[in-house]
């Protein structure tokens, strides 16, 4: 990465595994400069064999429309696998989003990574 | 810019996504000068994001030659008013929502999400002149809220 390339919005993935869910961790800002790298963290979640993924939202300090619609495309990636997106996240102005979109319908939302399950629903 | 009084700013950047950040900071430090609550500066900041991003991936984000977009914030008594200029192709403004209020433009979430943050939106464009969106917040407004 040049010089020029970091001047952006700064956002940094981690990836861990807790009980059946890859969590993918966020910290930074998601807009339309920064969400590919989510994007991208997904598609290689998924590309590996990993349908039961987890983004936690805890430290992320802005999320707009193009972050959601990361996260809804991670989702119809791992549907047809019949995994699951769930998200993790108490800030409320980040669950505000996701009420005003109507996406607290569409993604499973853990208050912590305590409430994650222990392990993932057998189909 | 629509004709209010108030102290004026203007930003112009490339219509790259690098700089949709720097948009926003703005906003937000203005909106902070004139006393807006951090939740109401947290959904400018969305909403100055939503309108910067639409202009840059509607100027084809940022390839060789493009015109940049100008980004215009009017700080007056009880309002933020903030304006994002770009000179894409355009759109008719009568088709930005269908009837159910859902994003005609092919993002899904972005316009819907603006006018619920706001007071006030509004969209000119033109084939031939590009497009201008508009967007204000009222501190009253804000007040009415708690």
């Amino acid at each position: 990465m040049d010089d020029e390339e970091r001047e952006g919005t700064e956002l940094d993935v981690a990836l861990e595994n807790i009980s059946d869910f890859s969590v993918v961790s966020l910290t930074g800002e998601v807009d339309v400069y920064s969400a590919p790298k989510l994007r991208e963290t997904i598609k290689d979640l998924v590309e590996k064999g990993n349908y039961h993924i987890v983004v936690d939202l805890e430290k992320v300090a802005f999320l707009d429309s193009t972050g959601l619609g990361v996260l809804v495309g991670g989702l119809k990636r791992v549907k047809p696998h019949e995994g699951e997106l769930g998200i993790i996240c108490n800030q409320e102005k980040i669950l505000r989003i996701f009420r005003i979109t109507g996406l607290t319908k569409v993604f499973p939302i853990y208050r912590s990574r305590e409430e994650l399950p222990t392990s993932v629903k057998e189909t | 810019m629509p004709e209010k009084k108030g102290e004026a700013f203007e930003l112009e950047m490339p219509a790259k996504a690098k700089y949709v950040g720097l948009a926003r900071l703005l906003a937000g430090s203005i909106a902070r000068r004139i006393n807006f609550s951090e939740e109401n500066i947290d959904d400018l900041k969305i909403a100055i994001s939503e309108m910067c991003t639409n202009a840059i991936v509607h100027t084809a984000n940022g390839v060789k030659d493009t015109p940049p977009i100008v980004v215009r914030y009017l700080a007056g008594d009880g309002f933020l008013t903030v304006e994002v200029e770009d000179q894409g192709p355009g759109f008719d403004p009568e088709c930005v929502l269908d009837k159910e209020g859902r994003d005609l433009l092919g993002k899904g979430f972005g316009i819907p999400l603006i006018m619920t943050l706001v007071d006030v939106f509004e969209c000119d464009s033109d084939p031939q002149s590009g497009t201008v969106v508009s967007i204000t917040k009222f501190l009253e407004a804000e007040k009415g809220e708690s």
